[in-house]
């Protein structure tokens, strides 16, 4: 697809900017979606091409807002709902009930009709 | 539904994840031969970018037979075939006004290639 | 359009909360083992990195038989240190000469040869490096401190299959004295992607971790 991902030749990115001494995982989240992509993907319910494209088919705005990892974690939840290994709903509502989400019943100022 | 178990770790990720074929796929291209690679814009996974559709090459080594990320990332099988290193001259690809003694080697498959 | 809006723009702050939430639901179905994922993250954050590249980039300066088999098959010859696994089956070195610079690039994504480098850095998985790489490499070297001699065919190697790159840097001027762990202590990770050169003897910094 032509897709936000295809990087190649496109201008207006600044510099490369490279962090000195750069540790592996820059946060705690960051170890874990690598860690849970890979263990999910050894059940053999999709490829590694399957892998890139459900990255790749994020809304583009976001795919250029998005750090790394959050691009992992985006495509996992793809993959996960498309090989029916998780459900939507059960996703959504996993989310849903997590402590300090905003949008969470109940935690939200009040809710959209 | 294999459940990836502690004690496997690291058999698994010493294992690897060749995406190479063992078939006997005939080649369409020899090292040397002048290539274009095809206007294909589909809107499935590809691994050829948009800034090399259109342009002309050279083979630079036939990597052998491997999975076509095409077919298989949409449960279409694997649909094996050679892998090229072809190499683009950096003004064939960005134009005359791009420095000279630049050159791109990108790994391309054979259906994504057309002789030029 | 995206689904819902918490897809569509999910603050940073939230995603500890998000990736927690999804473990737990994993666990709980019984598709993950925890402690396989511990062993996940210790082994790339602590076992496999570009030390191991450092040592086959050493081995090849010293040994000519070594390199010849490494210019042949490049993951066989790795293999033979013993670094092997994901993103590695098949590995291409190339090679750096007086007349060539090599650098490598994943413009689609984040292709990098594991078992030799370990995870890529974020400036390689970046919009700005994927970007600029292939259009304009002489200069995101210079933004890399290198600058080549007037002549110097850079080759940029856009990572598109699953074949890997490893860019074998050339040894520096006064080390024939050196053992293989001094040589490798010159070879740092960024010369192996050819956004940099492996440092000249006396050179003050840490070894390639």
């Amino acid at each position: 697809m032509n897709g936000a991902h295809d990087l190649g030749g496109m201008d207006g990115f600044g510099p490369i900017a490279p962090e000195a001494n750069e540790p592996v995982f820059h946060a705690e989240w960051e170890r874990r979606i690598f860690a849970l992509t890979l263990a999910m993907g050894a059940h053999g319910a999709w490829n590694i091409d399957m892998s890139r494209h459900a990255r790749e088919r994020v809304d583009p705005g976001e795919y250029l807002r998005a750090s790394y990892y959050e691009h992992w974690l985006h495509g996992l939840e793809t993959l996960l709902v498309e090989s029916g290994l998780v459900a939507a709903d059960e996703l959504a509502a996993c989310y849903a009930a997590a402590p300090g989400n905003a949008a969470a019943p109940g935690n939200a100022a009040e809710d959209e009709g | 539904m294999p459940v990836l178990k502690a004690e496997n770790v690291l058999a698994v990720l010493r294992k690897g994840d060749s995406a190479r074929v063992d078939a006997d796929a005939a080649p369409k291209f020899r090292p040397g031969a002048r290539v274009r690679v095809r206007n294909l814009n589909p809107k499935g996974h590809t691994r050829a970018p948009r800034y090399i559709r259109n342009k002309v090459g050279t083979i630079a080594r036939d990597h052998g037979v491997f999975v076509f990320p095409n077919t298989h990332a949409h449960g279409q099988g694997t649909r094996p075939q050679h892998v090229y290193s072809v190499r683009f001259e950096g003004r064939d690809v960005w134009g005359d006004d791009a420095p000279a003694g630049e050159a791109i080697y990108m790994d391309l498959w054979d259906d994504y290639l057309e002789p030029a | 359009m995206p689904m819902s809006e918490h897809d569509h723009h999910t603050p940073p702050s939230d995603l500890a909360l998000r990736v927690k939430a999804l473990e737990s639901l994993l666990v709980e179905k019984g598709l993950v083992d925890p402690a396989a994922l511990d062993i996940l993250i210790d082994t790339y954050e602590h076992k496999v990195g570009p030390r191991n590249g450092a040592m086959v980039v050493a081995r090849a300066w010293s040994d000519p038989a070594y390199k010849a088999r490494l210019m042949e098959d490049g993951a066989a010859a790795i293999g033979e240190l013993g670094f092997t696994g994901r993103q590695g089956a098949d590995i291409v070195v190339v090679e750096n000469t007086e007349r060539v610079h090599n650098m490598v690039v994943c413009t689609l994504c984040s292709c990098y040869p594991w078992p030799v480098l370990g995870l890529p850095p974020v400036w390689y998985k970046s919009a700005p490096y994927r970007a600029r790489a292939v259009r304009e490499p002489r200069a995101v070297l210079a933004e890399f401190g290198v600058t080549l001699a007037d002549g110097v065919e850079v080759r940029v190697w856009d990572s598109t299959s699953e074949v890997r790159y490893l860019v074998l840097p050339r040894r520096p001027a006064g080390t024939e004295s050196l053992s293989e762990d001094e040589l490798a202590d010159l070879v740092t990770r960024d010369s192996m992607i050819g956004t940099g050169l492996a440092l000249t003897p006396g050179a003050k910094r840490e070894p390639t971790p």
